[in-house]
């Protein structure tokens, strides 16, 4: 057993993969806003958050789907401006909020190595 | 699929879409020309944009991150098939013999549009860039 416990890190680091992978879809999206026949990617976020919570050592990586229920263009293209302006503000908070807590948790260990000070 | 992946793939799609911008900027220019030097009235033209291709960026493919995360790029740029507008001014020096000046088939007003939206996404694109920008700043901030 390691002297200092960092399944929390490690779990926090497996957040910030899947925020900017969820992140890096929103940015396909987006530069993809004018090509014909483009149909809108993206990732069930609390159902993959879920899935780490629960195993965080197996994950074979978030499952990615179109989609559905969005209006469609006459070209085909169903991204949506709104939609994808939204969720990047939203990543981009999340993303912040995982790294404020891996801050917050090597502050901790800091201050046990540094005797509570 | 790391952040600086990420911000190359929106840097394309802003290239991308100032290449759309330049060539309506062209089409509204030359809207009114007779003569190229291929002869004849300007062409109105097109820009295809296309998805990149799976793994066209960072090599390795393996999780379905990577093979959805995809970028565009301009494919091509074709000429427009509508024939020229025939307008009657014998007096022009490019007039046929029967009177009728060639002209360009474009409509200023759908050149208009198409740069007003090809602004708009290059706008979204560059939100785009600023997000993942913040992003890579952020993680700095764990080693302060």
């Amino acid at each position: 057993m390691s002297a200092v416990d960092t399944t929390r890190i490690d779990l926090l680091e497996h957040f910030l993969d899947l925020t900017s992978s969820r992140h890096g879809l929103i940015a396909g999206n987006i530069s993809n806003i004018d090509t014909p026949g483009y149909r809108t990617r993206d990732m069930d976020f609390k159902a993959e958050v879920m899935k780490l919570v629960k195993s965080p050592e197996q994950t074979p990586g978030p499952v990615v789907r179109e989609v559905r229920n969005l209006m469609e263009r006459p070209d085909g293209n169903n991204v949506s401006l709104d939609r994808e302006g939204l969720l990047l503000a939203q990543t981009q908070l999340q993303y912040r909020l995982g790294i404020q807590l891996v801050k917050e948790e090597i502050h901790r260990i800091e201050m046990a190595i540094n005797d509570g000070k | 699929m790391d952040l600086f992946s990420i911000l190359d793939l929106s840097g394309h799609a802003l290239t991308a879409e100032r290449q759309r911008a330049e060539v309506v900027t062209a089409n509204l220019a030359n809207a009114e020309t007779t003569r190229t030097p291929e002869g004849g009235p300007y062409v109105r033209k097109h820009v295809l944009f296309e998805t990149d291709a799976p793994g066209g960026f960072g090599g390795a493919l393996n999780s379905a991150i990577e093979r959805n995360t995809r970028g565009v790029h301009v494919s091509a740029v074709v000429a427009d098939q509508t024939p020229p507008i025939k307008r009657f001014d014998p007096g022009h020096p490019d007039a046929d013999a029967s009177g009728f000046v060639s002209l360009p088939a474009i409509n200023p007003t759908e050149e208009m549009v198409d740069l007003m939206s090809a602004v708009r996404s290059y706008q979204l694109n560059t939100a785009a860039i600023a997000a993942t920008k913040s992003m890579i700043v952020q993680s700095l901030e764990i080693l302060r």
